[in-house]
Formats: structure tokens, sequence, C-alpha cells
């Protein structure tokens, strides 16, 4: 069919391929309120129930793909921590969610070079839908360093969301699963207040 | 490029086309096209005469810097941002651009 109205050209030069990546740190401004339910109203475009206080907020400053999450340092050496986050824009371009999960995982953790066992994948019900979940665990064998994460995808319009925590630990060390349950409860109560951009265009 | 290709169907709308230039070789955009799961054409320009063009080829160097450029059906170029690409002012822009079209 012949296309009517105007064609645009679009040329997009680029030549450092892998730069611009997301950078996070903790933030001094916080553009959020508490509701009187006790729930974070972010922006006036989530609601979601927050951590504990132990958990610190991070922010991406400009740009990127987490819009925001939450980090605790955990008891043990390094790299005992726990990070999670609201993720806009995951890894990958697909819709479907079995697709998207195969590219996430091409790019997730990338520079940590680690293998990923896949421990759990089922289809859940999330931000009013149909989503997946799937949990993971990678290792270093060279630094002896292990990671489990779980990494929830579900739909905002069109477009694929997601939230993922991830939890490092000494290869010798235990994961602590009280952090998942603070992650499951997040994202359980994560709701979107209003539409999104590409809903609106 | 993983923004441009989620955001396809988008310009789709906005009746806009969506290129990617570089100065890799052919085989080498393949595979990181492919890895990427990216659909649109990616060029490959090893001269680097389209960087001198644009003027996005820093002296000295081998690869070109990190341009948008929105050209529009009369060659026009009607949008330049350098660095990450900015989707929703890209988006918006196309919007812009497909309804004076649009006009009479």
């Amino acid at each position: 069919m012949k296309r009517k109205g105007l064609m645009i050209l679009c040329s997009i030069l680029v030549a450092v391929w892998l730069s611009g990546c997301a950078t996070m740190e903790a933030s001094k401004k916080v553009p959020y309120r508490l509701s009187p339910q006790g729930t974070v109203i972010w922006e006036d475009e989530f609601e979601f129930m927050p951590p504990p206080p132990n958990w610190k907020l991070l922010r991406v400053e400009e740009g990127g793909d987490i819009n925001f999450g939450f980090m605790r340092e955990d008891p043990g050496p390094f790299p005992s921590a726990t990070v999670f986050a609201y993720d806009e824009e995951p890894f990958g371009c697909s819709t479907k969610f079995e697709d998207r999960e195969k590219e996430f995982f091409k790019r997730f953790l990338f520079n940590a070079i680690v293998q990923f066992q896949i421990l759990e994948k089922r289809k859940i019900q999330v931000l009013g839908g149909e989503g997946l979940e799937v949990v993971v665990e990678g290792k270093d064998p060279v630094k002896k360093e292990k990671v489990r994460a779980k990494v929830v995808f579900g739909k905002r319009g069109e477009r694929v969301v997601g939230f993922y925590i991830t939890q490092w630990r000494p290869m010798d060390g235990s994961y602590d699963l009280s952090a998942f349950e603070v992650f499951d409860k997040f994202v359980k109560s994560f709701k979107f207040l209003k539409k999104s951009f590409y809903e609106t265009l | 490029m993983e923004g441009h290709q989620r955001n396809l169907s988008l310009y789709e709308r906005f009746n806009a086309r969506v290129l990617g230039v570089s100065r890799d070789d052919v085989t080498t955009l393949k595979y990181w096209g492919n890895g990427l799961g990216i659909t649109f054409p990616l060029l490959s320009n090893i001269t680097g005469f389209l960087g001198a063009y644009f003027d996005i080829q820093p002296e000295g160097k081998p690869i070109f810097g990190r341009r948008t450029v929105i050209i529009d059906k009369t060659g026009i170029i009607r949008y330049v941002r350098d660095g990450s690409p900015d989707f929703k002012d890209i988006l918006l822009f196309l919007k812009k651009l497909n309804q004076e079209g649009g006009k009479p």
C-alpha cells in the first residue's frame, strides 16, 4: 500500500555503541511524598510500598535505563549487598515476555561476566495483568562470587517494564531470602498513577 | 540502538524510518545487530565520509561521535542532538513533524 503523508528519514549516527550506560548513585533530592496509607507517591507517576529504612534510595540523575531502586549493604565480606529496582526500559526489545527474557539475560549484569542458571520461571499476575517471573543464580568461579537475582517482567501499555533484585555474596556465603520478600512486597504494591509518555503520544 | 528498536512501531506511526551508521565493517554490524535483535538498517561507513559530512568525525579518531539527526522528506536536516539519544524528545519532534506534514 502506498504510504501517504510525510516521509521522514532519521539518520542515527552512532559509533560509541556501548557508551551511555546508566549510572546510579544515592540521591539527595527525593521527588516523592508519602501517602496517608504509608505508600510512596513517586513523581505523581508511581505508587509503591517502600522497603524498611535500612534500604538506601538509588536513582538515576539523568537519562539511563533504571528509574529508581533501593540498596542494602548486607553483613559479611564484599560483595555482600542487595539492590532492587524498577526498570522502565529493561534490556531487550520484544514485547513478548518469553522473548524479552532471553534478550534481557544476554545483557543483565553483563560486566560481571557470570553464567546464569535459571532456578525458577513462572507466569504471574503483576501490574494488573500477566507477567513473567524468573529467578536465576550466577557464579563467578574466578572471583569466587555469586549472585542470586529475581526479575519480574510486566506490561505498561504495550511496552514491557521490569523489576529486578540482585543479591551478591562471596561464593561460600549464604543468601538472605528475606530481602526477596521485601522486593516481592514492593512489586506487588507497585501501581501506575497515570499513563506513560508512550501511551499518551 | 535498542531504544530505537523498541520505538519502531511509534516511528512507523509518525512516518519515520531509522538508520544506524557507524565505521564498523558489515560483518561486525551484522553480528552486533543480530545480538541485539535490531531489525532496522545499520550502515557501514568504514571510510568515514558520512562522519565528515555530518561533522561528527573527531580528528585523529577512528570512530564517529554519537549524534542523532532527523532529515525531513525534502532532505532538510531538522534536528541534531549529540550524545545518547533522548527518545522522548525524538518522538515528540517526529510527532510534530508528522503533524506539520499533514497540513495543507
